[in-house]
């Protein structure tokens, strides 16, 4: 096959990635081209081609167009940059230019072919910690249980705290119910499918519809990022039976430790219309609140999807299975109240807002924010919190 | 780019039509011992703002100062439930705000609702009812504030 000619001077490098260098699982590789200039594939140009990418392989022959498979990545869109992903361990790259029907150039512009090695683990992360003792297990449902196609599935916590995903906390996560599933990688974010249904807003049961048959069910808890907690907090995975309504014995249990809460409806959010997330607020804000497909009343006012807000200052999501306390941290708006003016001192804050029903205790599934970090600016008359 | 009250009579007068029978068909409510709202108590919009261009869906977000929010029906004091007026002024006072299409009640206690409105400009007033839904003595109310859905 003819193969175009090209200057002697051109010279093809890697950008900012040199050999024996250490790379993360995922990477961007940049490519740099000196003395010729970049065409897609099919335009024939004198002193032009497009970059191919060899991953784990030798040169493949210069007199024929370069094969394009896993292991020879073209760029034929005249790309100068690609996102890989590559196992861990070790691996060879290597950079060489083609002209437009892929066949290499006389003489080969190619780059040293280099060695980079991705870690085992990428432990450049450290997962978030769980403090020992911390579990997850299922309420009412023992291994090997009989339940109906339709079943409330509920999940008890202990030593651990809920608080929903997006929010940062040194020691809690949200619900991740692993149906017909392994557990997955434990050092990277749950799947998100059918089999790995996830509990975002820290709900703690779900209504959970499964084919008759057989099928196991798992807890895993995974922090705000969905990463699953070193150690990861899990339950044992158990077998259950399920079988048609109309034929099952009403084997499922019907009493329920602790309180009953409210149900809420699934598409509830409780948010900060201000300050949002990262703002720079006055020591005296009003902090304004927002809620979404439910209402407001007074506390003790018992009414359907209606609650009442409470502001959260400076401290981690309570527990979700009792009331909420009463004091200078937890400010209750038990007047149905949808604002509040507060006067902290200068600094880092953090604010979250959950919503209670008429005896504070939270929903189920629990309406709340996120927890927002605040800044208070400096100079201000008071420095005290008021009330 | 506030534009004059008379170029959308038109539109109002239609409004008060619709709205009439409901005023003319209660006699009840004559005399309605009406609540004390507490000093300071505002309602106002936090979205949209006036003057400005809407889509033709869109959320009206609520705000309430110096008092709380409870669903109709419940006597608590120092709170009302939200009724979002559309296209239409507060009737008389001392009766309950009518339900129609140009009065929304919120009476679950929503502090948001969504709303759908034809292109063109539109009056937005919020006005807080008590358990009754009649306005408090002096009324909370928010100034009328004219948006345009494009």
């Amino acid at each position: 096959m003819q193969r175009s000619p090209a200057p002697t001077t051109a010279k093809l490098s890697f950008v900012g990635l040199a050999n024996n260098d250490r790379v993360p699982g995922k990477f961007t590789v940049r490519f740099a081209i000196s003395g010729m200039e970049i065409a897609p594939a099919g335009q024939a140009r004198r002193n032009a081609g497009h970059h191919h990418l060899l991953i784990d392989t030798e040169l493949p022959a210069l007199d024929r167009p370069i094969p394009s498979d896993f292991n020879h990545i073209h760029f034929g869109g005249g790309q100068t940059e690609a996102e890989i992903a590559l196992t861990p361990g070790r691996h060879t790259l290597q950079l060489l230019f083609a002209d437009h029907n892929h066949v290499p150039h006389d003489p080969p512009i190619m780059s040293d072919r280099i060695t980079v090695e991705v870690a085992a683990d990428p432990a450049e992360k450290p997962r978030s910690a769980a403090a020992p003792g911390g579990r997850v297990f299922f309420i009412d449902l023992k291994d090997g249980a009989t339940i109906p196609t339709r079943a409330k599935i509920r999940f008890g916590i202990e030593g651990i705290a809920i608080t929903p995903a997006g929010t940062m906390s040194p020691n809690g996560g949200h619900h991740h119910l692993l149906v017909d599933a392994e557990v997955p990688a434990l050092d990277r974010e749950i799947p998100s499918d059918f089999n790995h249904l996830h509990f975002g807003r820290g709900q703690t049961e779900v209504e959970l519809t499964l084919p008759p048959g057989e099928h196991t069910l798992q807890l895993l808890l995974g922090d705000h990022e969905h990463v699953p907690h070193d150690p990861p907090v899990m339950s044992e995975r158990i077998r259950v039976r399920v079988v048609d309504m109309a034929q099952a014995v009403s084997a499922t249990p019907a009493a329920v430790g602790g309180r009953p809460r409210t149900a809420a409806p699934n598409d509830a959010v409780v948010y900060f219309i201000y300050p949002k997330d990262g703002a720079t607020i006055f020591p005296s804000s009003t902090i304004r609140f927002g809620l979404r497909n439910m209402g407001v009343a007074p506390a003790g006012v018992a009414k359907p999807n209606t609650g009442h807000h409470h502001l959260l200052v400076d401290v981690p999501t309570p527990g979700l299975g009792e009331p909420i306390p009463s004091d200078l941290n937890h400010i209750h708006l038990g007047g149905g109240q949808t604002e509040r003016r507060i006067t902290l001192p200068p600094g880092k804050h953090t604010l979250q807002l959950l919503l209670a029903d008429a005896a504070h205790v939270p929903h189920d599934p629990p309406v709340m924010s996120e927890r927002i970090t605040v800044t208070v600016m400096p100079g201000g008359r008071k420095s005290a919190r008021r009330r | 780019m506030r534009i004059s009250r008379r170029s959308f009579a038109g539109l109002l007068a239609a409004s008060c039509v619709m709205a009439g029978p409901f005023w003319a068909a209660d006699g009840l409510a004559q005399a309605v011992k009406r609540q004390k709202p507490p000093p300071g108590a505002l309602v106002y919009f936090h979205y949209p703002l006036d003057g400005l261009r809407v889509p033709e869906r869109f959320t009206v977000r609520i705000g309430l100062r110096n008092m709380g929010v409870a669903p109709a029906g419940v006597e608590h004091a120092a709170t009302g439930h939200h009724h979002l007026l559309i296209d239409t002024d507060p009737g008389p006072p001392g009766r309950p705000i009518p339900s129609d299409y140009n009065n929304i009640h919120l009476g679950n206690g929503q502090t948001e609702v969504v709303v759908t409105l034809p292109k063109g400009p539109h009056t937005l007033q919020l006005l807080l009812g008590d358990h009754t839904h009649t306005p408090h003595d002096p009324p909370v109310m928010s100034p009328k504030i004219t948006i345009y859905v494009r």
